[in-house]
């Protein structure tokens, strides 16, 4: 039996071997983290575990126990947006929006590293995140709107 | 979510109801149509219910398509908006669940602006008439001296007299047919269409919210995993099941036909267990790969088709100054949307729910409703979000595989494809051999076209779309062939089309080479289509095209293309490093008629003109022995955003022609313009798709 914490609430898990993305998706119920290929190819899973991007689909409840994670639920706070969220509202920056989940939270640990982002830095680092729709073009102008929004990590 | 039973009709509602005729154009399907097309309404109803305007003002409407990415549900919204003078928050689009909107034959061919909208729009105008006429009553005025205006009917002489639409209908339950000639308002007084908007859905996608198929669970669920064949048109000689029984978590291994699978309480579970079945298969797939591909296809093709013919193609070549012959080649590619079909159905007593992710409810419907043998009333498909698609989500085996495993286990059941699933046990593009001769005058006229293009698959029409040349020519004969496939194919963004366009506007890129004309220039002498030079010129213009022949080491190319009715040009700049290329600029100039949300068009264009990037650079699914030898991510790339080019999109339609597809058309010149712009780099001339592998 492990201990995680999923934005903010703890959840027992009996297996420490039980898939990460599994165990968020249907034992906590929070859809927003998507399967999208299960080799850590895609982004889709893309959850923080302590501010840090993880592949929830290659990963296992027991190596993150004790760890905080965020999923795209716990983004927001309330009814106000988190500003990466509000820049890909703002920048109409999805089409089917399947992996739109995982590309804010891709962008966000971006942030929370590096405050003021390049324009290649921003492609490099969602390079690891597939959009088939192919709407890259404004996500990367979302990104780059709320790193000048948040003008610095003021979140 | 686990309303099971088919909710019964809501016209008794109080409301405004306005109904009309369900099949739009399409052909009714066969013989059920009068009694159980009607969705929304109770079968003895002649008309489908399209839009309601609610006791308290609101306004929800009701249409067959699915939103797999395209923004419909923006665009409708917009309209009815319009038509109704009330605010885009004040609208509600309801999608896609065969319970409660009007048949729809399927979302694909660009057809949901032109078909749906309209209908919508003339819904919204018959409410907002009834609504005049409620509220010139009620004010004790004549209709004509009343408007319609921001949810309100008001007076012309004094605003402040007025009524809300609330106010209106209060707790009256009223009824109104769609009255077909009804008048639309004119572009002129739009306030909402044409302007910029928000995605009315965005929210739910940023926040998590909106819910895909992938993402319904159901109380006591169970998870399925389903034992694969290891190649096509491989037959089970055996299986063995007793490990897998006894594996954790396994409530039942099912063996029901041809279908074997795996119920367990969790995914992780059945995909564990799965594994574990031994089974046995008899290969019946022919032995032949990738590499014998091409002269399949040419050797097999067979019914052809004359697609165009004009004048005398034999006395053509036989006057004509120069000739030129070439061969084209573009592989199978695989639609891979990010998210990977999935269904859920639940079964009470008859009646039958599944949640499937699919671009044709009510086709799945009947077809579940043929397979258990209950009418279509008792089966309601609900397509959720659509995880993208791209045309491949119209067959949709998922929806069959769940609702025959929950009949089985009597508790309702999930099936959710893996990425391999979804890219080896679904269909691909047809892969395309197409051959041109062409005859032409040294000072650029085309005087002789010959297009002989052989596609994959049974499906003859996929192959005929875009092989007609929009290029002035005397002496013209396109004729399609039907050439076998030793993999499944089907639909893609455009068909065959965006085979036909690479072809076709490659080989115009080399008569301009060898005429050394620039390809823009060339392309103008022989084009006396309107719409085509308009789409040509601005994304010259507008790309700072430099006018040069033959390869000028700049990087620079282009196409143009039609498709759904729409016109289009692609211009791209780019680089060559080795077997890189990196696209930096692409200008696309779309002709779509009227735009009713141009951020809509625009945002299509962008993901047409990069999905057909990854068609040009990467993509091709290989197979051997009927094995597809890379369905995952780790052997077939796709464009991802250090890939992505800097885009311009132009809308550049006339607000006077009826709307058409935004969808589609990016795709079909780009890959050819890609192409045109590695040889104007390079001088290397490749006629074989993805260029990734045959660029030296």
């Amino acid at each position: 039996m492990v201990t995680i914490h999923i934005n903010g609430a703890p959840h027992e898990a009996p297996e420490p071997n039980r898939n990460l993305l599994s165990f968020i998706r249907f034992e906590a119920g929070l859809t927003g983290s998507k399967y999208g290929c299960g080799e850590g190819l895609c982004g889709a899973c893309t959850v923080l575990v302590d501010g840090q991007a993880l592949r929830a689909c290659m990963s296992t409840v027991g190596t993150v126990a004790g760890g905080h994670i965020t999923t795209i639920e716990g983004l927001a706070d309330g009814d106000d947006l988190h500003p990466v969220q509000q820049a890909f509202v703002d920048e109409s920056a999805m089409q089917c929006g399947y992996c739109i989940p995982g590309f804010i939270m891709t962008s966000v640990a971006l942030l929370n590293r590096e405050h003021y982002p390049d324009r290649r830095q921003i492609r490099e680092a969602l390079s690891q995140n597939m959009c088939r729709c192919g709407t890259y073009q404004r996500i990367l102008n979302a990104v780059e709107s709320a790193a000048s929004n948040m003008a610095g990590g003021a979140q | 979510m686990t309303d099971a039973a088919p909710p019964t009709a809501t016209i008794d509602e109080p409301g405004l109801h306005i109904t009309g005729e369900v099949a739009l154009g399409f052909p009714p399907p066969p013989r059920t149509y009068r009694s159980v097309a009607y969705a929304n309404t109770s079968p003895d109803v002649e008309h489908a219910r399209w839009l309601t305007v609610r006791p308290d003002g609101t306004v929800v409407c009701y249409t067959g398509k699915v939103e797999y990415g395209q923004n419909i549900r923006t665009g409708l919204a917009i309209e009815v908006a319009d038509e109704l003078r009330v605010p885009l928050d004040a609208v509600e689009v309801v999608l896609g669940d065969t319970a409660l909107v009007p048949w729809d034959m399927g979302t694909f061919g660009s057809q949901s602006t032109a078909r749906v909208g309209l209908q919508l729009r003339k819904a919204a105008a018959t409410a907002r008439k009834a609504l005049i006429e409620m509220g010139a009553d009620r004010l004790d005025l004549p209709a004509s001296d009343v408007t319609a205006t921001d949810g309100r009917i008001a007076s012309n002489a004094d605003s402040s007299r007025s009524a809300s639409y609330a106010d209106l209908i209060a707790s009256q339950t009223i009824t109104n047919p769609i009255e077909d000639e009804i008048p639309l308002t004119p572009k002129s007084a739009f306030t909402v269409m044409g302007a910029d908007h928000k995605r009315i859905d965005a929210i739910a996608r940023v926040t998590g919210a909106a819910k895909y198929s992938q993402d319904i669970t159901l109380d006591g669920m169970l998870f399925a995993a389903i034992l694969r064949r290891p190649a096509r048109a491989a037959t089970l000689t055996s299986v063995d099941a007793s490990i897998a029984e006894r594996m954790p978590g396994v409530a039942h291994v099912v063996h029901d036909d041809d279908l074997v699978a795996v119920l367990a309480d969790t995914d992780e579970h059945a995909a564990a267990a799965v594994n574990m079945l031994q089974s046995q298969w008899q290969e019946n797939a022919p032995k032949v790969s990738t590499i014998d591909l091409p002269n399949i296809l040419l050797e097999s093709g067979h019914d052809p088709y004359l697609m165009q013919e004009a004048g005398d193609i034999d006395a053509g070549f036989a006057s004509a100054a120069n000739i030129l012959e070439a061969t084209y080649f573009i592989p199978y590619v695989s639609n891979a949307p990010m998210e990977p079909r999935a269904a859920v159905a639940a079964w009470d007593g008859n009646n039958l729910t599944v949640w499937a992710g699919t671009q044709r409810p009510f086709g799945i419907r009947q077809e579940l409703a043929q397979r258990f043998d209950i009418p279509e009333p008792q089966v309601r498909v609900i397509a959720p979000e659509i995880g993208g698609g791209f045309g491949s989500k119209s067959p949709y085996p998922a929806a069959h595989e769940a609702a025959r495993l929950a009949r089985i286990a009597g508790v309702p059941v999930r099936v959710a494809y893996t990425r391999a699933e979804e890219m080896m046990y679904t269909s691909m593009r047809p892969a395309a051999v197409i051959t041109i001769k062409s005859g032409f005058t040294a000072d650029g006229k085309i005087t002789a076209w010959q297009f002989d293009a052989y596609h994959a698959g049974d499906r003859p029409f996929l192959g005929r779309r875009g092989s007609d040349t929009p290029y002035d020519s005397p002496n013209i004969k396109v004729t399609t062939y039907t050439s076998d496939s030793p993999l499944a194919t089907g639909s893609y963004r455009s068909l065959g089309a965006a085979a036909n366009h690479f072809a076709r506007e490659v080989h115009i890129d080399e008569i301009a080479a060898t005429v050394a004309i620039d390809p823009v220039e060339f392309r103008l002498r022989n084009l006396s289509h309107a719409r085509f030079r308009r789409v040509l010129e601005t994304a010259a213009d507008k790309h700072g095209w430099q006018a040069a022949a033959g390869s000028s080491g700049s990087g620079q190319g282009i196409a143009i293309g039609v498709d759904v009715g729409s016109y289009c040009a692609t211009a791209v700049t780019l680089d060559v490093k080795g077997r890189e290329v990196q696209v930096d600029h692409v200008t696309g100039s779309l002709d779509c008629g009227l735009v009713v949300n141009p951020e809509g068009a625009i945002n299509q264009m962008e993901g047409s003109i990069v999905m057909g990037m990854g068609t040009a650079l990467y993509e091709a699914i290989d197979f051997q022995d009927g094995r597809v030898l890379n369905a995952g991510f780790t052997r077939y790339r796709v464009p991802r955003s250090n890939d992505a080019p800097h885009i311009d999109t132009l809308l550049v339609g006339d607000p006077e022609t009826p709307s058409t597809g935004a969808g589609e058309p990016g795709i079909v010149p780009i890959a050819a313009a890609i192409a045109n712009a590695v040889y104007d780099r390079t001088g290397q001339r490749h006629r074989e798709l993805p260029l990734h592998r045959y660029l030296k």
